[in-house]
């Protein structure tokens, strides 16, 4: 009697966690028509174009491949989106720590500060760092007049302004899945780590920081594919020598009208972003794609 | 068997759907109002008053507003074949690249008077809607004494110490201004130097501080982040009557001119050209010359714009203006602009 009933709980269970049978499938229909009708084929034929504008061929490929502007517009776009995820991480980290630590009612606050620049308008926030930033900006001008400077130190329209404008807008980001995962870690852990002998380095390095790696694949990985394609910021504070692969496309796409080198330039994007997410998903779990 | 049923009826219904949406796209009244396109803001709300709401009350026809102006859409739906803009203010360059790739509609002169229209902004493909002009434009305050004219003063960074306000964008023009600054005379500029206008560029590379909109331009130039910037009139113009300590020098002022195009394929192409006859007309023109201190393209125009507001304007200063050559711009663009960003990127 108990064994038939652990059996039919057994077989209840297997069931919850099978993969939708044949005949379930029609309730994805819908779905499977918004994605195929809005994404695949549109998607679809801008594949099209890029080895068919101007000429049949790979020559787009080959112009951004070889090309050394635009390697030098692929290479950028690789290394700002890397620079930023990792200064986001490092300044998010702490910040997340924080939230889980501070009791509820200061976290809140917190949390509505982070949530408000995240609703302020994006174009608003990156002109509010050129004011800041720029050469007769409000800290070059502090630093003048505190004597700590005799000339203004070029902080906008080059890397520096990009990853500061770009790591601010990014952090919320970060901060959140962090958080989450921070939040769901059993605090008893690192006191039994510290009765144990550990050192706060060590139980930073050894308990915490490999307890909360989800999170941390989870939040670099979204501001990682989320810089590859951004457009506004380093437009604003980048130098021209920074040039984005996303403000390409749109000076070949909207200026000059070369559709086909828009094309490929955007299915590499899309082809380097999709192949991201497979890894991560490989790596991480899906479960874990929060 | 229902639930046969239910799933045939669901795939049923998607392609309906699909068939439905298809046919909608293709579909469009012919008698319907025409569609306005300009760049948004305070310069359409111009453009409306002075060309639209008067086309609007002269023939009945309504006109409805769109913007901003993006290339990317029209071609877009020039190809599909589903074009819902009729007239549309684009820049020049664009005006004869889009004449050039097949997306414009050739302007019908019967009904369009061109007889009083300045021919450098009259082509089979389109007519100037405003003209507007490159200045220097610089700080006083950064300056001290000094005055600087023209493009030779611009590129003298040893003169005239500071920041040049230039932008991003590569747009017809600005090689032509760092030739006039290296002593090449305005009636032998076309075909470009190339090579010589980078080169001069190279001499203030370090001194640029580049700007994406004209916003950010006019804002450079006025706290002194540049000390002089190559800047559009009417963004100059704003700069002097708002207080700020901002002189505007028209010496070699480089004008062009935004064109009005009509996309092919357009649904109301009869109407279309009458309300570009209204755009180019004497009191159109005038009109918004009067509003926004770009110039006219209509010769007749002038005598019906404001004294005041002439100072202003691009067609007041034609002693030793360049107009910009555009069909040598259409044919090298795309061979200049990739030098220039290759030459930002160093």
């Amino acid at each position: 009697m108990q064994q038939e009933a652990t059996a039919g709980l057994r077989a209840a269970a297997a069931r919850m966690n099978r993969p939708a049978r044949r005949s379930e499938g029609r309730y994805a229909l819908p779905a499977f028509f918004f994605l195929f009708f809005l994404f695949v084929v549109p998607l679809s034929s801008l594949l099209l174009r890029s080895v068919t504008d101007p000429v049949p061929g790979l020559g787009n490929y080959a112009q951004l491949l070889t090309d050394q502007t635009y390697g030098k517009v692929l290479f950028n776009t690789f290394a700002v989106a890397g620079i930023v995820t990792i200064v986001s991480l490092a300044l998010g980290y702490p910040v997340a720590w924080l939230l889980v630590l501070l009791p509820s009612r200061v976290a809140r606050w917190l949390f509505a500060i982070l949530l408000l620049s995240m609703w302020t308008n994006l174009v608003a926030r990156t002109y509010a760092w050129l004011v800041l930033l720029q050469r007769t900006g409000v800290i070059n001008r502090a630093l003048m007049s505190l004597g700590l400077t005799d000339h203004p130190i070029p902080l906008v329209n080059n890397l520096i302004g990009v990853t500061i404008g770009m790591t601010y807008i990014m952090l919320p980001f970060v901060i959140f899945p962090l958080q989450t995962r921070l939040a769901a870690i059993d605090p008893a852990i690192m006191q039994v780590a510290a009765i144990s002998g550990a050192r706060p380095t060590q139980v930073f390095f050894r308990v915490l920081l490999p307890l909360s790696l989800p999170g941390i694949y989870a939040g670099g990985l979204m501001v990682f594919v989320m810089a590859l394609g951004y457009y506004v910021t380093p437009a604003m504070l980048g130098g021209t020598s920074g040039m984005m692969l996303a403000e390409l496309i749109g000076v070949q796409v909207q200026s000059l009208l070369n559709w086909g080198l828009g094309s490929a330039a955007a299915f590499i994007l899309l082809s380097v972003t999709l192949a991201l997410y497979a890894l991560y998903v490989r790596s991480v779990g899906f479960g874990q794609v929060r | 068997m229902a639930r046969m049923k239910r799933a045939g009826g669901l795939r049923l219904g998607a392609a309906t759907l699909l068939v439905a949406f298809a046919v909608g796209l293709g579909v469009a009244k012919a008698d319907g109002p025409v569609t306005f396109v300009g760049w948004g803001g305070e310069g359409q709300d111009a453009m409306k008053k002075a060309w639209a709401d008067p086309y609007e009350a002269a023939s009945g026809v309504k006109v409805l507003q769109d913007s901003p102006t993006d290339y990317g859409k029209f071609k877009a739906m020039v190809e599909s074949g589903n074009v819902t803009w009729d007239v549309v203010d684009v820049e020049g360059s664009f005006a004869y690249k889009a004449a050039a790739e097949g997306l414009l509609e050739p302007l019908d002169f019967s009904v369009i008077d061109k007889t009083n229209l300045d021919p450098n902004f009259v082509f089979d493909h389109g007519v100037g809607s405003l003209t507007w002009s490159w200045v220097l434009a610089y700080n006083k305050t950064s300056l001290g004494d000094k005055t600087p004219e023209g493009w030779a003063a611009f590129f003298d960074t040893k003169t005239y110490p500071g920041g040049r306000a230039v932008t991003k964008w590569l747009a017809p023009g600005m090689l032509e201004a760092a030739l006039l600054a290296d002593g090449v005379p305005a009636d032998k500029l076309y075909p470009l130097d190339i090579d010589r206008a980078f080169k001069k560029f190279d001499s203030i590379k370090k001194d640029i501080v580049w700007w994406d909109s004209a916003a950010q331009s006019q804002q450079q130039v006025a706290s002194g982040e540049a000390a002089m910037g190559m800047l559009w009139n009417g963004r100059a113009h704003l700069l002097e009557t708002s207080g700020a300590p901002v002189t505007v020098s028209w010496k070699e002022n480089l004008v062009t001119a935004d064109y009005v195009v009509i996309p092919k394929g357009t649904k109301h192409k009869a109407e279309a050209m009458k309300l570009i006859a209204q755009v180019v007309s004497a009191q159109g023109q005038a009109t918004h010359s009067a509003l926004t201190a770009y110039g006219p393209v209509n010769t007749q125009a002038e005598a019906l714009i404001p004294a005041d507001v002439k100072p202003a304007l691009p067609s007041n200063h034609t002693d030793g203006q360049i107009v910009i050559d555009l069909g040598y711009w259409e044919k090298n663009i795309d061979a200049i602009n990739k030098r220039w960003y290759e030459w930002q990127a160093q």
